[in-house]
C-alpha cells in the first residue's frame, strides 16, 4: 500500500436514542493510501454514513482515532474542523445539496470563498473543475435547470475544487439513473486515476463499488475486506506492465 | 437639516440611542460586507428564493415602522415640549387663580425691559440705573383675540382665533418662527390691521394672501368687528391652525370701544393673557420669579411664574394617561409582537434550509458564519424596510400636512423629526435582530451529521 492517507484506529461510535445506546461502529481499523478507491459496502444501518462523517470530521466518536494526512480530527474543535474540512475533505452527496439560488459557477465556488486567494484565481479553478466535469457550458444555470445527472457534476466538481486530500462520496449515484450513474462512476475513475485522488465512496450498487479498487464491507460495526475487485485488478495488471 | 438631526439628537435619550445604534448597524453592516462580501451576496440572493416571503416580511416591518413612527413622533414632541431646559428658558407669567389668565395690560410695563416703569429689582445694581436683566428680545406679551367670520352661522371653520403681540416679538421669541420671512412682520407694523395665518385656517376660511375678512369678537363681545387683511402664511406645522395679529390694532379697538361709550369695555382692564421672558439658566429664573411674585405691584392681581414646560404640562395633564400608556406599553408591545412575528417567519426559513447551513458547514463555513448568514438577512430587510417606512412616513405627513394632523389641544399637527429616520432603521434592525437570535444560534447549531442522517 502507498503511503497511508487516511487512517482510522480503534473506533467506536454509538447513539443513545429513547433511552438505549446503539453502537454503531465497535473499534473498528482503517488504513487507506494516498491515491487509492476505496469502496465501504454494507446493509442499510450498518455505520456507512457514521463512518463518513467520522471521517469528514462531522461527527466524532466515542473512542480511538481518526487521522487524516497525519491530523487527529477527532481532536479538532468545530471552527478548526471548518477550516480543515475547507482544505482537505471534497464530500459528494446522494442529493447533491446545491444551493438553489446560485448557479452551478457560483455552487462550486462556494468552497473557494473560504481560502485566502484571488478573484482570478477563484475563477480560474472554478472553470477548470467544471471544464474537467465536462459542464462548462453550462456555467450560468441554476441547479433547477440542470438535470440529476448534472447536478451531481456539479456536486463532484464542487468536492474536487479546493484539491482536497480525500474525496468522500456517499452514494453518489443512488438518486440517479443507470446512465447517469454509469457517467458519474466513470468520472470518479477519472479523478482517481487522472488526478489520483484518493476516494472512499459509500454505496449499495455493487456496479458502483466494482470501480473501486479496494472494497471493504461493513457488517454489525466492523469491517471485513472483500476480494480484489475488477478494478484493482486492472490495475495491478497495468502496474505490471 | 443636518442642523436639526443634531439638535433632536442631544435633546432625547431616545433619539441619541437610536443613533448609536444606527451607528452600530450600519457599522456593523459595512463591516459585514467588506469582510464577508461573499456571504453578503449569498445572503441577498437567498432573500430572492421566496420573494414574497421576504416581500411580506419587509412589508410588515414597514407598517410597524409607520405605526411607531406615528405614535413617536407624537410622545417624541410631548415629551420634549414639558422638557424643562437648563438654558434659555421661558418665563410665563399669568393670573394666579384662574385659567384662562386675564390680567390688567398694565402690567407689561413693569416687566418689559424698555419700559421706564419696569421693576427696579429686575436691573442689575445699581437698580435705578443699571441694565434690565433681560433685554428687549427677550420679552413677549400675549392677548387671545377670538372671533368669527360669520356670526349667523358659527362652525369651527369660520372661527379664528388670534395670538394678539407686537410684531416685532415674533420672530425673537416664538418658538419655530425665528425663520419668518422679516418681510411679513413689516408688513404686520405697517398695515395695524394686518393678519399672518396658518395655512389650515387659511384653506377654512377659504381666502388667500391679500384677501381681507371681518371678524366678530367672541370673548370681548361689544367690540365692533375688526377688518383684517391677510398679508402671509405662517410656516407649515404646529401653526397650520393659527393666526397672529397686532397688538396696536387689538388695543384700538378698545380706545374705539371708549371713546364710542364713553367707557372701557368691561374687560379692557383684564385684556393681556401672558407675558412671556427669556432668561438665560435656572438661577436667573428663580431670581426673575422671586421678584415677579414679591412685588407689590401685582398686589391686586396675584401672578404666578411658571416656565413654559410645566404650563404645558399642567394643560396636557388630562391626557397624562394616554401618554403614559402610548410609551409603555403600546410601543414596546408592537415591538414585542413584531419581534415573534418575525422569529416565526425566520424560524420557519431555518427549518426549511437546515440541511442547507449543514452543506456549508460540510463545506467548511464555520458555525459562526452559517449564523452571520442568516442574521445578515434579516437585519439587512429589517433594517432596510425599517428606514425605507419611516422615510416615506416623513414624506407623507410632512410633506402633505406639514406633520402628522392630529389635535391635541392647541398642538393641531405634529411635525415628524429628522431623526425619525434613525429610529425607521433601529426599530427594523432591532426588531429583527430579536426575531432572527435564537433561529440564527439554531441554525450555528445544525448538526450536520444528524441533518445528513435523515436525508438519507
Amino acid at each position: 500500500m502507498s503511503v497511508p492517507i487516511l487512517e482510522i484506529r480503534n473506533v467506536t461510535k454509538s447513539f443513545t436514542r429513547g433511552g438505549e445506546t446503539l453502537t454503531v461502529l465497535r473499534d473498528l481499523n482503517l488504513v487507506v493510501g494516498e491515491g487509492e478507491f476505496l469502496g465501504i459496502m454494507g446493509p442499510s444501518g450498518s455505520g456507512k454514513t457514521t463512518l463518513l462523517n467520522l471521517i469528514a470530521g462531522l461527527d466524532k466518536p466515542n473512542r480511538g482515532d481518526v487521522r487524516i494526512g497525519g491530523q487527529a480530527v477527532s481532536a479538532m474543535n468545530e471552527a478548526q474542523l471548518a477550516t480543515w474540512r475547507t482544505r482537505n475533505i471534497g464530500f459528494i452527496f446522494q442529493f447533491y445539496h446545491l444551493l438553489p439560488v446560485l448557479t452551478a459557477f457560483e455552487n462550486v465556488e462556494l468552497p473557494l470563498l473560504l481560502l485566502p486567494i484571488s478573484a482570478q484565481k477563484r475563477r480560474e479553478q472554478v472553470l477548470n473543475a467544471l471544464d474537467l466535469v465536462g459542464l462548462s457550458d453550462r456555467l450560468h444555470h441554476r441547479p433547477g435547470q440542470l438535470s440529476g445527472g448534472q447536478q451531481q457534476r456539479v456536486g463532484i466538481a464542487r468536492a474536487i475544487v479546493t484539491d482536497p486530500t480525500l474525496i468522500v462520496a456517499d452514494e453518489p449515484t443512488g438518486d440517479l439513473d443507470a446512465r447517469s450513474a454509469v457517467e458519474i462512476m466513470n468520472l470518479m475513475d477519472e479523478l482517481q486515476r487522472g488526478l489520483k485522488k484518493t476516494i472512499l465512496l459509500v454505496t449499495h450498487d455493487p456496479r458502483a463499488a466494482e470501480h473501486a479498487q479496494r472494497v471493504v464491507h461493513l457488517e454489525k460495526g466492523q469491517l471485513l475486506e472483500s476480494a480484489p475487485t475488477e478494478a484493482a485488478l486492472a490495475t495491478a495488471v497495468s502496474a505490471a506492465q | 437639516m443636518f442642523t436639526r438631526i443634531y439638535q433632536q439628537l442631544a435633546a432625547d435619550w431616545v433619539n441619541l440611542a437610536a443613533a448609536l445604534l444606527a451607528v452600530v448597524i450600519v457599522g456593523g453592516g459595512l463591516a459585514y460586507v467588506l469582510l464577508q462580501p461573499r456571504l453578503f451576496l449569498l445572503g441577498l440572493k437567498n432573500l430572492r428564493r421566496n420573494l414574497l416571503r421576504t416581500m411580506l416580511t419587509a412589508v410588515a416591518i414597514g407598517v410597524l415602522a409607520v405605526m411607531i413612527t406615528t405614535i413617536w413622533t407624537i410622545i417624541y414632541f410631548i415629551d420634549l415640549i414639558q422638557t424643562e431646559r437648563s438654558k434659555d428658558l421661558k418665563v410665563i407669567v399669568t393670573y394666579k387663580w384662574s385659567v384662562p389668565s386675564q390680567i390688567p395690560m398694565n402690567f407689561k410695563d413693569y416687566l418689559d425691559p424698555t419700559s421706564p416703569g419696569l421693576l427696579l429689582k429686575l436691573r442689575e445694581p445699581p437698580t435705578d440705573q443699571g441694565k434690565p436683566l433681560y433685554g428687549k428680545d427677550d420679552f413677549m406679551i400675549w392677548s387671545f383675540f377670538g372671533g368669527t367670520t360669520d356670526p349667523q352661522k358659527i362652525t369651527p371653520d369660520t372661527l379664528i382665533f388670534f395670538f394678539v403681540m407686537h410684531p416685532d416679538q415674533i420672530i425673537p421669541m416664538m418658538d419655530d418662527l425665528g425663520d419668518l420671512d422679516p418681510k411679513l412682520v413689516q408688513a404686520m407694523k405697517e398695515k395695524p390691521q394686518a393678519c399672518l395665518l396658518g395655512k389650515d385656517k387659511l384653506k377654512a376660511i377659504n381666502k388667500q394672501v391679500g384677501e381681507r375678512f371681518r371678524l366678530t369678537s367672541f370673548n370681548y363681545k361689544g367690540l365692533e368687528d375688526l377688518d383684517f387683511e391677510i398679508v402671509g402664511v405662517l410656516p407649515d406645522g404646529r401653526y397650520n391652525a393659527s393666526a397672529l395679529m397686532n397688538m396696536e390694532y387689538f388695543n384700538a379697538a378698545f380706545d374705539k370701544y371708549e371713546n364710542k361709550f364713553k367707557a372701557p369695555h368691561p374687560l379692557a382692564h383684564k385684556r393681556l393673557n401672558l407675558i412671556w421672558i427669556r432668561v438665560k439658566d435656572r438661577d436667573m429664573f428663580d431670581r426673575i420669579g422671586g421678584v415677579i411674585e414679591d412685588a407689590p405691584e401685582f398686589n391686586q392681581y396675584p401672578v404666578k411664574v411658571e416656565t413654559a414646560s410645566s404650563l404645558i404640562g399642567s394643560f396636557l395633564e388630562s391626557y397624562r394617561v394616554i401618554f403614559m400608556a402610548m410609551k409603555f406599553l403600546l410601543v414596546p408591545g408592537m415591538l414585542a409582537v413584531m419581534a415573534l412575528v418575525m422569529a416565526n417567519a425566520i424560524s420557519i426559513t431555518v427549518r426549511e434550509r437546515r440541511t442547507e447551513m449543514a452543506v456549508l458547514k460540510v463545506l467548511g463555513y464555520s458555525p459562526n458564519q452559517v449564523m452571520l448568514l442568516i442574521l445578515g438577512e434579516a437585519l439587512f430587510v429589517g433594517a432596510l424596510a425599517g428606514m425605507l417606512a419611516a422615510g416615506l412616513t416623513f414624506a407623507f405627513f410632512n410633506g402633505l400636512w406639514g406633520g402628522i394632523p392630529f389635535r391635541i389641544g392647541f398642538f393641531p399637527v405634529f411635525r415628524i423629526p429628522e431623526s425619525a429616520f434613525l429610529w425607521g432603521l433601529g426599530i427594523g434592525a432591532v426588531t429583527t435582530f430579536l426575531g432572527s437570535a435564537i433561529p440564527a444560534w439554531t441554525a450555528r447549531s445544525v448538526k450536520v451529521s444528524e441533518v445528513f442522517s435523515k436525508v438519507a
